[in-house]
């Protein structure tokens, strides 16, 4: 009896530790970081499920004083991106033409500039007409204040705000007319 | 796997009415997890049995061993070839070096060792066959550490300690009168049964070494746990900051990030770091001219955005510790600042821009500088102390003492309002031509005018950055406390030994008190002592006898011819 007893103890240990290294096969073996976004490197919240987006104060790239807080009461599309990164420009064209369209419908535009240079960054927005504000944020503070919310792993990364300050969701890469048209318009549904 | 009894005395074994240490059967001396009495090597013939065989060559001490030697043998080229992890610009090196071997060594994974799949299938097997020996021997050890001493055997003259002498009690209170003593000494102690026509005493003391035997393989799992807790939920990343940088602990920060499999980018400590000062001394004469002395650096940081900033500065092997993170210094280079003007006169780029070293004993290095809303790109060398040598620029030393920078212009289309990224070090000329009056050698301070009113670059000055290797393993101390344990579990059970002492009392042939036997055995004897101890534990049981102190008979060491 003593002998079935610690055959099955023996057993199970053997089951769990086979366990234990099939999952650490399975981690290993598999990327473990999936991002919630879909196959259109979108993720986007339920309304009524929206995070509430960092206040921050920072300077803009001229110099001026921006506050996110300042925008509530209107939907904010704010831009990570890089002069130096041939995806963010890439996009901006579309980011510019959207800013323009969306302006009457109390949308915001605002870029993040990360590891950057405001003399890069200013070269290139004027070249290719963007004339909402972008932070100079060489450090990243604005995107580890984001980490929470909204990961932005690469650049670029597009997060929408609602009116509330609720982030509605966010595109991880170039970002398309459809996506963004998408999510502007969920974001007219507040929580 | 891990067996450290010692194998039980031949001479008691032979005796079968001696309980012996190795008496559980379960422990088959050699085998790892020794549950079964089968040889190891033995195929069984049903599918069931050679899953169990399977699971017992894994679990055995030699497969262990086998796969520990893999492991070792799988780690040499991680330390000898270059990592993509660690260093990969010494990969593109190695590449551009060996460019027949690289490619055949990179199908290997030989360029990211500790990533590659037979390096993991390695530490899981391990991982298996330890656990699998562990965790069985760990239930095993908890029971004999549990078990009472056994009967006493009926012939005590025949264990390898052994004394008698007489008596005036009878045998019940001379038996009695010994257990007294020998529970005073702190033995564990089996009577015989009281309603029992034999007499005697059953003693077991240094139950310690079980403690730890079991503190050694107990700790032994914690340090396989604490290596899985810093691989699941530990990561290291890389950063190249220039003097006057700031950057925040984010995954798009940094230019290489290797999370455990558990970890996401939103776990990662909010920190963040600015690298105020870079200082590297070099030596400046002799045979070791050129080679560094020190570096140093100094930076401001911050645990969280907000909280209080702290200084320090960062040497080789004295990394900043923050918030459980670790920040080592691992690399160093110069950063030529430029100011690029387009054509139409205004500023398209100012930056200091890191130059890779394509030479680590003059700082030689390599760069691009991209102005794409000039339309301008410039391809660099980078000389810290220049020396003119029949028309080539060279570096004589790595300190920047005399820097030069030697540009190659292009001007066109730099290709960089694609959705494809593109290396910040790599300049795509295709949609480029050349300038004329390249390559144009610049100092500090210099502009180079291009021709064609393309516009003008300006040499600003030399800034220096450092690479840096961020670390988190929550793992380390948990391993350190379990490794520090499993060698104490380890000191205890080599240095205290587990002793029986008998006593056994039967009616003297006169008719009146009892002749009085005590023997003793050891299983293992390392640090030695036992037959003295029991030489004074003999006479300590004969001379309590009250009123008498017979002396105890011959003490008999046990022949071991």
């Amino acid at each position: 009896m003593f002998k079935a007893k610690r055959r099955t103890v023996v057993t199970v240990t053997g089951v769990a530790a086979v366990l234990v290294a099939a999952a650490l096969a399975v981690t290993f073996l598999t990327q473990g970081n999936n991002a919630s976004a879909n196959s259109d490197n979108t993720v986007e919240y339920q309304a009524g499920h929206r995070p509430l987006a960092p206040d921050f104060t920072a300077s803009s790239l001229t110099g001026t004083t921006i506050k996110l807080s300042s925008y509530l009461g209107k939907t904010v599309v704010l831009n990570f991106w890089g002069s130096w990164c041939p995806p963010c420009r890439d996009e901006a064209p579309t980011l510019a033409v959207l800013a323009e369209q969306y302006k009457s419908q109390g949308v915001a535009f605002l870029g993040d500039d990360v590891a950057d240079t405001p003399a890069n960054a200013l070269a290139f927005t004027q070249k290719v007409g963007i004339t909402y504000p972008s932070i100079n944020d060489p450090g990243y503070a604005i995107v580890q204040k984001f980490s929470q919310v909204a990961p932005v792993s690469d650049t670029p990364t597009t997060v929408v705000i609602d009116k509330t300050g609720h982030v509605v969701g966010m595109v991880l890469g170039t970002i398309t007319y459809g996506q963004m048209a998408t999510l502007l318009r969920d974001a007219a549904v507040t929580q | 796997m891990t067996d450290i009894h010692t194998p039980q005395s031949e001479s008691v074994a032979k005796d079968e009415a001696t309980p012996s240490f190795g008496e559980n059967k379960t422990e088959a001396a050699g085998s790892g997890i020794g549950q079964t009495v089968r040889p190891a090597t033995q195929p069984p013939d049903a599918n069931a049995g050679w899953l169990r065989w399977g699971w017992r060559q894994l679990t055995s001490m030699r497969t262990a061993l086998i796969l520990l030697f893999l492991l070792a043998l799988g780690s040499i080229p991680g330390s000898v070839l270059p990592q993509e992890g660690s260093d990969p610009s010494s990969v593109q090196q190695y590449f551009t070096a060996h460019p027949a071997l690289a490619p055949w060594l990179n199908r290997l994974g030989l360029f990211n060792v500790f990533a590659t799949p037979w390096y993991a299938a390695v530490y899981l097997l391990l991982f298996a066959s330890l656990v699998g020996c562990v965790v069985p021997r760990t239930f095993r050890l908890v029971g004999t550490a549990r078990t009472p001493p056994p009967r006493a055997p009926r012939n005590l003259a025949r264990l390898p300690q052994s004394s008698s002498y007489s008596s005036a009690l009878s045998p019940a209170a001379a038996v009695d009168g010994a257990a007294a003593v020998l529970g005073g000494q702190r033995f564990r102690l089996r009577r015989s049964p009281a309603d029992g026509t034999e007499h005697w005493v059953s003693a077991e003391k240094g139950y310690l070494r079980e403690v730890g035997n079991l503190l050694f393989h107990l700790s032994l799992l914690g340090v396989l746990l604490s290596i899985a807790a810093g691989g699941l939920f530990g990561y290291k990343a890389d950063k190249l900051l220039v003097e006057g940088q700031t950057f925040s602990n984010t995954v798009s920060a940094l230019d290489e990030f290797h999370p455990g499999r558990l970890v996401s980018g939103s776990d990662l400590a909010p920190f963040s770091l600015t690298l105020n000062n870079f200082t590297a001394q070099y030596v400046e004469s002799g045979q070791s001219t050129g080679q560094p002395s020190n570096f140093e650096a100094d930076v401001t940081y911050a645990s969280s955005p907000g909280a209080k900033p702290g200084s320090y500065r960062i040497r080789i092997n004295d990394p900043l510790s923050v918030d459980s993170l670790k920040v080592y210094l691992i690399g160093h280079g110069y950063a030529p600042e430029f100011k690029v003007t387009g054509a139409n006169g205004q500023v398209a780029y100012q930056e200091a821009t890191p130059f890779i070293p394509a030479s680590t004993s003059t700082f030689l290095s390599d760069g691009v500088v991209k102005a794409p809303d000039a339309s301008l790109g410039f391809m660099g060398v980078f000389v810290p102390t220049a020396l003119p040598v029949n028309g080539t620029l060279e570096s004589i030393f790595p300190a920047d003492d005399n820097p030069a920078v030697s540009l190659i212009g292009y001007s066109g289309n730099l290709g960089m309002n694609s959705a494809l990224s593109q290396s910040v070090y790599q300049l795509d000329t295709t949609g480029m031509t050349k300038i004329s009056g390249s390559p144009h050698l610049m100092q500090p301070g210099q502009t180079w005018t291009l021709p064609g009113g393309k516009g003008s670059i300006t040499f600003v000055g030399v800034k220096q950055w450092v690479s840096l290797a961020i670390t988190y393993d929550p793992g380390q101390v948990p391993a350190l406390v379990c490794g520090i344990l499993a060698l104490a579990g380890l000191l205890i059970s080599f240095f205290v030994r587990r002793r029986r002492v008998f006593v056994r009392a039967v009616p003297a042939a006169s008719g009146t008190g009892s002749v009085v036997t005590v023997g003793g055995l050891t299983r293992s004897d390392a640090s030695g002592g036992f037959e003295e101890e029991f030489a004074e534990l003999a006479t300590e049981i004969a001379a309590a006898e009250p009123g008498g102190s017979s002396f105890p008979g011959e003490t008999k060491p046990m022949d071991k011819s």
